[in-house]
């Protein structure tokens, strides 16, 4: 083993030790050069106008290189052409009529370029581009071209004033260095305006600064991991040309490179089908940014379904008439993994007015008998119709004798909750769950000290009892004209708590698998109380495990993909919170 | 040079997989190694940017004063030693944004090193080792220049270390042949160039070596 560790260390700083193989930035100055070259658009100039010279190095035959920077500048006749703008000093200026001797010299090389200084005249300007339009943000250079008396041109982007009638639109720089570099500032219209000072002419174009364009698109969230049958929303931030950003997921054209894998809607929904990676794309106006979406969990091969309290898998259901009862939907993956997917599979029944389903949230899913009958089907079936499942639901037209709560005594601390549960037994001998059927009515005596759920339309809680401070109160329940005939009797104590325990501790799940964790909180007083229902549930890594369903089934964790996240509990208050270190194994 | 740098590691890292031995020597020790290294591709710098130069392999010779452990000795079976090396690399070409041009002038590194190499005994003459060592070296730029213009000169003394490992042979009890690699390197030294700038310049040395090793 100590030989191995050590191979494996030699062997790493070995990869590193391999040299450089990058690329210079640096310029060979060791070769001197031996001659230069001056070159200029044109050696002819008009008095009063510039131009600009480029010198190019001969490095002993070896190499050339641009050196227009690195010369120094002079003129056998200043009074003819001088280099009087000292913001550009490779720019010449023609002062009068005549011929000048202009020379660089650097290093102990020198070379000359012969400039003639013209008396022609300017007598027209034209600015380029005519009339653009550009969106707000950007800048953009413009130039201008002079018409001479002799008939020649040249360019007079750096000897025109320029002038933007909008300030607020538009501005133009005279700056030596970003002469006629133009930033467009709102949305608006600007007349942009180059003038030869010396002779008055100029000339005039029309800039319309338009919205701002969209120069480049941000994916949230990137490269996610996703379990199959899931959905994730993607979002698409802009930042546009003048620098702001804004929300454009409902504007872009969202894409999926495999449909096999996951398909994506126009609001940025992407839905995982099957195991694999498909690349998520969002466009707008061209610009486009691509996140790939991992997909894993498996592929779904079998569903088996489960009423609570009963025998899973295929077994017939029976309830009495105006009952519910609590499904389950449990997949197969062809990866070995099982987990809950009542919340993204597909339910019905054969006939609604016989049975119902009801879908408040998340995973949880009632059936509802409606009228009594032989036998009805209950089918749930994944989003691709390619995997199903069937039960039988029979209705029963029974009596309901008489309605029991249990347990009939609950200690709780302020600030948790528990349960009651609603039993009902009917005449043909069999009892049922009645707690979350729309007849069962919970009441508490003072709800200053307990409240009990019993809104039909908020399921997951009916019958949950809550602790709200030190106190004496009693859950009543009735079903019609029946009431439970003891009461349950809450007693309520509001110790501080001073320590919350996460079990597992050591977790380790499979990518697609689900881990229920436990919260225990121990109080000042001594007692310890399960409180994973009333435990806040937090993992920093959707893309290695997340929760299962934070609102029916507190502490429950699927992995997603390998790798490590971290599960933090949050209750009353406590800090600092617990938290548990999950591996997830691939 | 990556070529041989791969060729090496290649050639060195079975020599670190074998089994345990006992040692047939144990107190003072004197020996001598030569051998060949590879002067890696440097990355050199100063403020006007990066160049790199390349240099050509060369022999290199060691010196060492040591100590051999006794088997079962609570320390570890091994051995420390005092080693003096000298590498001596000829600049060949240099790479700036023009281009690669061609180089002269050398680099030599007289390095001293204090190792630790532990000794993998088994009941053969063969015994793995490896180990690393730390200390000093004086690395001179020696008329460096590109294409045959002064690029740079110098001399610097950094801290230097290098990994190591190979398999020794016991000819007798008091007599074994090593056949190693060296992995050395050092914080990077700095030099004038010919227009008084500073530059850094990489050191990082691959080398395979054969030496002999007498025990008293």
């Amino acid at each position: 083993m100590i030989n191995l560790l050590w191979s494996g260390f030699i062997f790493l700083v070995l990869l590193s030790g391999c040299g450089w193989n990058g690329t210079p930035t640096r310029n060979n100055d060791f070769i001197p050069v031996t001659s230069i070259e001056i070159s200029a658009i044109s050696s002819t100039i008009a008095a009063n106008t510039s131009t600009r010279l480029s010198v190019k190095g001969n490095f002993s035959g070896q190499f050339t290189r641009d050196i227009t920077d690195q010369v120094v500048w002079s003129s056998d006749a200043p009074t003819v052409a001088g280099f009087v703008i000292g913001a550009v000093p490779s720019r010449v200026t023609g002062i009068a009529p005549g011929s000048a001797t202009l020379t660089a010299t650097t290093g102990g090389v020198s070379a000359t370029y012969t400039l003639t200084v013209s008396s022609a005249t300017l007598s027209k300007l034209t600015i380029s581009p005519a009339d653009p339009f550009i969106a707000k943000g950007l800048g953009t250079q413009f130039t201008v071209s002079g018409d001479f008396s002799d008939s020649t041109t040249q360019d007079m982007t750096f000897d025109a004033t320029w002038a933007s009638s909008a300030s607020g639109v538009a501005t133009v720089s005279n700056d030596a260095v970003n002469k006629c570099f133009l930033q467009t500032l709102a949305v608006g219209t600007s007349t942009i305006t180059a003038t030869f000072a010396i002779n008055g002419v100029s000339d005039s174009t029309l800039l319309t600064v338009t919205a701002p364009s969209i120069r480049s698109i941000e994916l949230s969230p990137t490269n996610p991991s996703v379990l199959t049958l899931n959905t994730r929303s993607f979002k698409a931030t802009g930042t546009y040309s003048d620098g702001s950003t804004a929300d454009i997921t409902s504007r872009v054209t969202w894409n999926s490179s495999n449909t096999v894998t996951a398909t994506i809607a126009g609001n940025g929904t992407a839905t995982t089908l099957a195991q694999g990676t498909t690349a998520i794309s969002a466009t707008l106006d061209g610009v486009s940014q691509t996140t790939n979406l991992k997909t894993t969990g498996g592929n779904l091969t079998a569903i088996t379904l489960t009423a609570a309290g009963t025998t899973p898998v295929g077994s017939n259901i029976t309830l009495a008439s105006g009952t519910n009862i609590r499904m389950t939907a449990t997949g197969l993956f062809n990866n070995g993994s099982t987990r809950d997917i009542s919340g993204v599979v597909l339910w019905s029944t054969a006939n609604p007015n016989l049975a119902t389903v009801t879908l408040p949230a998340g995973n949880m899913i009632f059936l509802n008998a409606k009228a009594a009958t032989p036998a009805t089907t209950v089918t749930v079936k994944s989003g691709s119709g390619s995997v199903t499942a069937t039960a039988t639901l029979t209705v029963t037209a029974t009596t309901l004798l008489s309605i029991a709560i249990s347990p009939v005594n609950l200690n709780m601390t302020a600030g948790t909750t528990d349960r009651v549960k609603v039993s009902g037994s009917f005449d043909d001998g069999t009892t049922q769950d009645l707690t979350a059927s729309d007849g069962t009515m919970l009441a508490s005596s003072n709800t200053s000290f307990a409240s009990v759920g019993n809104s039909s339309t908020e399921l997951a809680n009916k019958g949950r009892v809550g602790g709200i401070t030190t106190g004496l109160a009693t859950i009543n329940a009735n079903y019609g004209n029946l009431s439970a005939p003891v009461p349950a009797s809450v007693n309520v104590t509001a110790p501080t708590v001073v320590n919350l325990a996460i079990s597992p501790a050591t977790p380790t799940v499979a990518t697609g698998n689900m881990i229920q964790f436990t919260a225990t909180a121990t109080f000042s007083n001594g007692t310890s109380q399960i409180v994973t229902e009333d435990t806040v549930w937090t993992i920093d890594n959707p893309n290695i495990a997340i929760l299962a369903d934070s609102l029916n089934q507190p502490g429950q964790v699927v992995g997603v993909d390998g790798g490590t996240a971290t599960l933090t509990a949050s209750f009353l208050g406590l800090t600092p919170s617990p938290s548990v270190t999950i591996i997830v194994t691939p | 040079m990556k070529r041989s740098c791969l060729l090496i590691m290649t050639i060195s890292l079975p020599l670190l997989l074998c089994g345990q031995v006992m040692a047939l020597h144990s107190g003072p020790y004197i020996g001598m190694a030569i051998g060949g290294n590879a002067l890696m591709n440097a990355r050199s710098s100063d403020d006007l940017g990066d160049f790199g130069l390349t240099f050509n392999p060369a022999l290199q010779g060691s010196a060492v004063l040591g100590w051999d452990f006794e088997p079962g000795n609570p320390v570890g079976e091994g051995r420390v030693e005092l080693e003096y090396t000298r590498r001596s690399n000829r600049l060949d070409h240099v790479k700036f944004v023009e281009g690669s041009f061609n180089g002269s002038g050398k680099v030599v590194a007289d390095s001293l090193l204090f190792n630790c190499f532990g000794v993998f005994h088994n009941d053969s003459r063969w015994a793995p080792y490896a180990g690393l060592g730390v200390g000093a070296v004086r690395i001179e730029a020696s008329e460096l220049k590109v294409n045959g213009q002064p690029m740079g000169n110098g001399t610097d003394v950094v801290f230097a270390y290098q990994f190591g490992g190979g398999i020794d042979f016991a000819i007798s009890d008091h007599l074994n042949l090593d056949l190693g690699y060296r992995f050395f390197s050092s914080i990077r030294p700095a030099f004038s160039e010919a227009n008084g700038r500073k530059f850094e310049m990489e050191y990082i040395n691959h080398s395979a070596l054969l030496g002999l090793r007498v025990g008293f």
